[in-house]
């Protein structure tokens, strides 16, 4: 009796469950999962605008990486592994080194602040892509007002340009994203060293370390996970680059495609703006997302497991 | 004081300098947008750092009928709160049994959502956009709510999960022997239980899709259903010589945003701090 009323219970059990887990599952398998797969699948196909045609093997691929399709794909793939680059270093290290000092001021008496510069440093980070990008637009336009500054303080003369300039253009864009996105390692390096214990610390000091040995001996090691949490969101998010990209150099990566990331080819190719009479290539479109999706899956993993190996564990 | 600790403390100025120098790169740019959002575009030209003349509302107003960002407006409230409820809501059903019956395959089902977190959506969206055109959603608000939903669940499924796996299970234990049902026991007992979770999940979906520009632009073409980001990206390029317009949109869609951070700012730092929970 009491077996068989345990049993119907799992039962009612297991419907319920199908029944709670159906409507997410429908919603995410049919805009996330069902579309992704479709596209992965129709890179091997030929496309005549958005309809299927015959099975092509790789010749989706083979187009891709031949002229002239290869020349926007390598330009492309080099700006945004210089855009991850560049978020390392300006947006990741000097973050960190934010952390550190604010890290080094909440110790002892009271919070001292740190709080304030955390939630000032991160109020750029919830404001859309698309107005930051709008904004520094305006403020580095010939005639803003960074140009009057700099012209002011006699550091530049006449019509500031960078943002017209190929040299130039595609670094304004990593300072802005970075500007944008300074808040998220500071907040998550701050989170990671509240949680190595003080006496790690003391013992360092008593040995002697001053604050900037602290930092490279004693904390780096210990701050592994959140630098590979950082590293892995920023790879992410770096190859996803377009907003930033469209509001202050247009769709197609101005000037002469200096600024051109993999995504924003991508929608050219897919959503049309490619070339002088701007049709769509719905297969190389294909291709190339199936390409950057591997490149980010399989980056992403790499990190992780590069990431979690050298976890120090105390 | 002691000659060390004067040392102590002058060693402490470069730190602070640097500390002092990023707070004035994030407050200048948006000093910059407040005051000349009341400026007229020759007074922005004359008189750059200034506050202004007069506090003229002439730039808001126009921007808010003029350009229309008053619909953009609504469009995006409505965008964000309907992604907001459903996501939270599907998220919690599916989390709550995933999280708490012993079903066989609750790991394979976590698995799956898990692996949404990280899938890059954007590739998919050729054939999200034939999907949509053929179920009717291009121009549509509904469409864009049940993808923005579709995105978000993964993370807010994986953090529903976290929390109600850590609740005792005498909690529905004891209301299922009072004779509830499932459906009340999740949204009456486990889900207040989960506060802090509903809030993480809320804050964080409506700002991702608050500031969605992506989907916006390859699904609405109408300028009755344009969102504010998407509406934005145009007026760059529209009003670019009425620069007081455009800082003024700029401050108008930030405002809702703003107001939440202000409101927020200790939730979504630690939110932040927990696990990166933002993309």
């Amino acid at each position: 009796m009491q077996h068989r009323h345990k049993s119907s219970m799992k039962r009612t059990q297991q419907r319920m469950a199908v029944l709670f887990v159906l409507p997410a599952l429908a919603i995410y398998g049919l805009f996330v999962l069902y579309p992704l797969a479709m596209s992965l699948w129709g890179s091997f196909f030929t496309w005549k605008g958005l309809r299927m045609l015959d099975f092509a093997g790789l010749s989706n691929f083979a187009r891709l990486f031949v002229f002239p399709s290869s020349a926007r794909l390598t330009g492309a793939l080099w700006h945004n592994v210089a855009w991850f680059l560049g978020i390392m270093v300006f947006q990741n290290g000097v973050g960190l080194l934010f952390a550190w000092l604010l890290f080094l001021r909440s110790q002892g008496k009271g919070r001292s602040g740190a709080a304030f510069f955390q939630s000032l440093f991160f109020f750029p980070a919830v404001l859309s892509p698309v107005i930051v990008g709008a904004l520094w637009r305006l403020l580095l336009a010939p005639g803003g007002v960074v140009e009057w500054t700099l012209n002011g303080l006699g550091l530049h003369q006449g019509s500031l340009t960078v943002l017209g300039n190929s040299q130039t253009a595609l670094v304004m864009l990593i300072a802005v994203d970075a500007w944008n996105w300074m808040g998220l390692p500071v907040l998550i390096y701050t989170a990671g060293l509240r949680q190595i214990s003080g006496q790690i610390f003391e013992a360092a000091k008593l040995d002697g370390a001053g604050s900037g040995r602290m930092l490279v001996s004693v904390a780096l090691p210990l701050l592994m996970p959140a630098i590979g949490t950082l590293t892995t969101l920023s790879f992410i998010n770096t190859f996803n680059q377009f907003d930033i990209v469209y509001v202050m150099q247009g769709v197609q990566g101005n000037p002469s495609y200096s600024t051109d990331t993999l995504v924003t080819y991508f929608y050219r190719l897919a959503f049309g703006a490619e070339g002088a009479v701007g049709i769509t290539d719905i297969g190389l479109a294909l291709a190339l997302g199936t390409v950057l999706f591997l490149i980010l899956s399989i980056g992403t993993l790499l990190m992780l497991r590069f990431f979690d190996r050298r976890t120090v564990q105390l | 004081m002691s000659a060390r600790a004067i040392h102590r403390r002058l060693a402490r100025i470069p730190g602070w300098t640097m500390l002092a120098l990023w707070s004035a790169a994030v407050l200048l740019p948006l000093y910059i947008l407040v005051v000349s959002c009341f400026k007229t575009t020759a007074e922005i030209y004359e008189n750059r750092l200034g506050l202004p003349r007069s506090w003229s509302f002439d730039n808001f107003t126009n921007a808010w009928t003029r350009a229309d960002l008053g619909q953009n407006f609504v469009n995006s409230l409505i965008v964000t709160g309907g992604a907001v409820v459903l996501t939270i809501v599907v998220s919690a059903l599916a989390a709550y049994p995933l999280s708490r019956y012993k079903l066989g395959w609750n790991g394979i089902m976590l698995g799956l959502f898990l692996s949404g977190i990280m899938l890059p959506i954007r590739l998919a969206s050729v054939e999200l956009f034939t999907l949509m055109r053929n179920l009717d959603l291009l121009d549509s608000l509904t469409g864009l709510i049940l993808v923005y939903s579709a995105i978000r669940i993964p993370f807010a499924v994986f953090i529903f999960a976290n929390f109600m796996r850590v609740l005792p299970s005498e909690l529905d234990e004891a209301a299922r022997m009072d004779g509830a049902g499932e459906t009340r026991i999740l949204f009456q007992i486990i889900l207040p239980m989960v506060k802090p979770a509903v809030s993480i999940v809320a804050i964080f979906t409506a700002i991702a899709v608050w500031n969605d520009f992506f989907f916006p632009l390859i699904f609405i073409f109408d300028d009755r259903y344009k969102t504010v980001p998407l509406a934005i990206s145009v007026f760059v390029g529209q009003f670019r010589t009425d620069w007081g317009l455009v800082f003024a949109s700029l401050a108008i869609s930030m405002a809702p945003i703003l107001i939440m951070y202000c409101l927020l700012a200790r939730q979504i730092r630690e939110g932040v701090g927990a696990g990166g929970g933002m993309k």
